[in-house]
């Protein structure tokens, strides 16, 4: 009897252990699930060179994502990150045959930073959604895009240029990792500190919480949106030089649709798209779920006309998984 | 009193509704499935070329965003309009643009079709919309077929020999047909394996995601088939990053443009199907203008048939012929 009342009474906290771990942990375990069928399924997933490769494959789509988490933690949208991504590609591309490698590697982020900045400007100086005015960014970033190469490849056939995209370090048996991951993974520590760690970070959940509590208590929360916006672009910027440099071949249509990809790896992690809550390392794992799915698909050489609805279930799981952690 | 006559009726003459006509432009518009995409912007040259050549000729591009219902809705605006004589257009879906066109052509305009005929049947190049004035393109099948073949040629001897087809995108009509022309020709011939399909959406980018996964589970190819040359740019860099020599394997892509036909001179790919984008766009003007002027047009133009090029541009020919310049960019 002490045994089965001490069973009930030990019941209620583990269900909603389990409900909470859903909740926190939803994407979490559909990659795991996923992590054991891809290793069921095909021998060559589970490598070190098929995970190198899945990460490098995705870097831009990474540090984009670490940067919007900040973005829509802080209670914006950003529409503009692929239309930067395509601003800083072509621009790189353009300066690294036409100026210096060195300087268009630089170049690309800053731009990319001056075009967020912009859109955070108009943003709090108009006081209009974040949705909308990087929606009509986008297009007039994108036109910038098209002017500059007329619609044309740049073909950026330098090795001063290329060896961030290329570049490999060797590890040591066998395995070698490309500039470009170390460069995100960089990346994604610096998001993740200055989120957890400084005083913007702070500032970036009080706005995306309670804008008027924030203004209130002495939060420049127009400045802390500027800054988000700006590190938004920095980091679409940073990813599109990356491409441009492993490509060897800038594109001004480069980067079309990677920020609803973007947008959805961050929701798909768990970050509150109503802003004020979420966390760096959440859209890594929304990132890295669309990865697998994609590696699974070219690994396993499934019919491509399976692969959205296949993507479509898994996300609905996902978020499905996360949602009935809630309701509990 | 006879040099104000004279006076008086060439005036009158000059303020005829048949002088206004004579002297009024022809006027042109194209719907590019793209305006910002390299091939759509060397058949605009073309067309372009056609209307200087011509004189009197006024020609404008429209913005086909890649969206069939873009570009449907251009039809209809240009219908309502009124403001040109004929379209020439670059479709984005070849069934669904053809109800606008007939449409378009029972106002009264010329229409000429570039790069794919507009109907069901995407073998036939005669026209399928009533009225439609002329369709510019090569059948997708006859280029597909000999790419493939190539590929069978290469594969002689070899056993097996392991192909990776790289195509666009399967959800497109002309895709899959090339796709299906690709399995049928290599399936008849037992040493050849298609070990993996990729699609690469016409970007180097997405090609080098694709193909890298692929080579995870197949690092041992022969053959990379493909129907755009954007595919053999992401495989290349795939190749090389994975450490695999390149000239060992036969690559193949499709559209033959500058980039490629670098390449191929280089020695790292080994052919591509020929494009002609500039030809289309200068050959579907053209017929329009002299529709327009009253002469007779034939209902297909195939710009491979008037090409000095081979279906086919390998090395060898290139080799031969040192001051080809390729149709557009890349």
């Amino acid at each position: 009897m002490t045994d089965t009342t001490l069973k009930t009474a030990a019941r209620p906290p583990r269900r909603i252990r389990i409900a909470d771990l859903a909740r926190e942990y939803g994407v979490l375990v559909i990659i795991v699930v996923l992590l054991v069928a891809l290793t069921m399924l095909s021998g060559s997933f589970l490598t070190p060179r098929n995970l190198l490769n899945i990460l490098n494959q995705s870097t831009p789509l990474f540090i984009i994502s670490c940067a919007l988490t900040l973005v829509i933690i802080g209670g914006g949208f950003d529409l503009s990150t692929g239309a930067i991504f395509g601003v800083a590609s072509v621009s790189a591309g353009w300066l690294a045959v036409s100026v210096d490698p060195f300087f268009a590697i630089v170049a690309g982020p800053v731009i990319g930073m001056v075009l967020g900045a912009l859109n955070g400007v108009i943003i709090t100086a108009f006081n209009v959604h974040s949705f909308l005015v990087t929606l009509a960014t986008s297009l007039v970033y994108r036109g910038m895009a098209i002017l500059v190469t007329n619609g044309k490849l740049i073909p950026v056939r330098i090795e001063e240029f290329s060896w961030l995209g290329r570049q490999k370090l060797d590890l040591g048996g066998g395995v070698a990792v490309n500039v470009a991951v170390i460069v995100m993974l960089c990346f994604m520590a610096l998001m993740m500190f200055v989120l957890n760690r400084t005083t913007l970070g702070r500032a970036v959940f009080a706005v995306g919480g309670n804008e008027e509590a924030a203004l209130l208590s002495g939060i420049r929360t127009n400045l802390v949106k500027i800054i988000t916006f700006a590190i938004s672009g920095a980091a679409a910027g940073l990813a599109g030089v990356i491409t441009v440099s492993r490509l060897s071949m800038a594109e001004p249509q480069a980067g079309t649709g990677l920020e609803f990809e973007a947008i959805a790896a961050v929701i798909l992690g768990g970050t509150s798209i109503m802003g004020g809550a979420g966390a760096v390392w959440r859209s890594m794992a929304g990132v890295l779920l669309m990865a697998l799915i994609g590696n699974g698909f070219n690994i396993l050489n499934v019919n491509p006309f399976f692969k959205d609805l296949t993507t479509g279930v898994i996300i609905v799981l996902a978020v499905a998984l996360a949602a009935a952690g809630n309701r509990r | 009193m006879t040099r104000k006559l004279l006076a008086a009726l060439l005036v009158a003459t000059a303020l005829s509704p048949a002088a206004a006509l004579a002297d009024d432009p022809i006027r042109l518009a194209f719907l590019a499935a793209s305006s910002q995409n390299g091939y759509n912007d060397a058949t605009w040259q073309g067309v372009q070329a056609a209307a200087k050549e011509a004189g009197n000729v006024e020609v404008e591009i429209f913005d086909g965003e890649f969206n069939a219902a873009v570009q449907y809705a251009q039809v209809e605006d240009i219908i309502a309009g009124g403001r040109f004589d004929g379209i020439i257009v670059a479709p984005n879906d070849t069934v669904g643009i053809a109800t606008a066109l007939e449409e378009a052509t029972e106002a009264g305009l010329l229409v000429a079709s570039v790069l794919f005929p507009v109907g069901p049947d995407l073998t036939v190049m005669t026209p399928q919309v009533k009225g439609l004035t002329t369709t510019v393109a090569s059948n997708p099948v006859i280029g597909a077929t000999a790419g493939a073949e190539e590929v069978v040629t290469f594969c002689e001897g070899k056993d097996p020999c392991k192909v990776v087809i790289m195509i666009g995108q399967l959800q497109f009509p002309f895709d899959n047909l090339r796709y299906q022309t690709f399995q049928t020709v290599l399936g008849q011939h037992a040493n050849i394996k298609v070990v993996a399909t990729g699609e690469g959406s016409y970007s180097p980018d997405a090609s080098l995601t694709a193909f890298q996964d692929i080579l995870q589970a197949n690092p041992e190819i022969d053959v990379v088939l493909s129907n755009a040359d954007q595919h053999l740019l992401g495989v290349e860099i795939a190749l090389k990053d994975a450490g695999i020599p390149i000239e060992p394997i036969y690559l193949i892509g499709g559209g033959l443009n500058a980039i490629t036909v670098d390449k191929i001179r280089e020695g790292l790919f080994d052919a591509t199907a020929s494009g002609y984008p500039f030809s289309e766009g200068f050959y579907a003007a053209d017929a329009l203008i002299r529709a327009k002027q009253g002469e007779t047009v034939p209902n297909w133009i195939d710009p491979a048939t008037l090409a000095k090029n081979p279906p086919i541009v390998t090395k060898e020919w290139l080799d031969a012929n040192p001051d080809f310049v390729a149709e557009w960019e890349g």
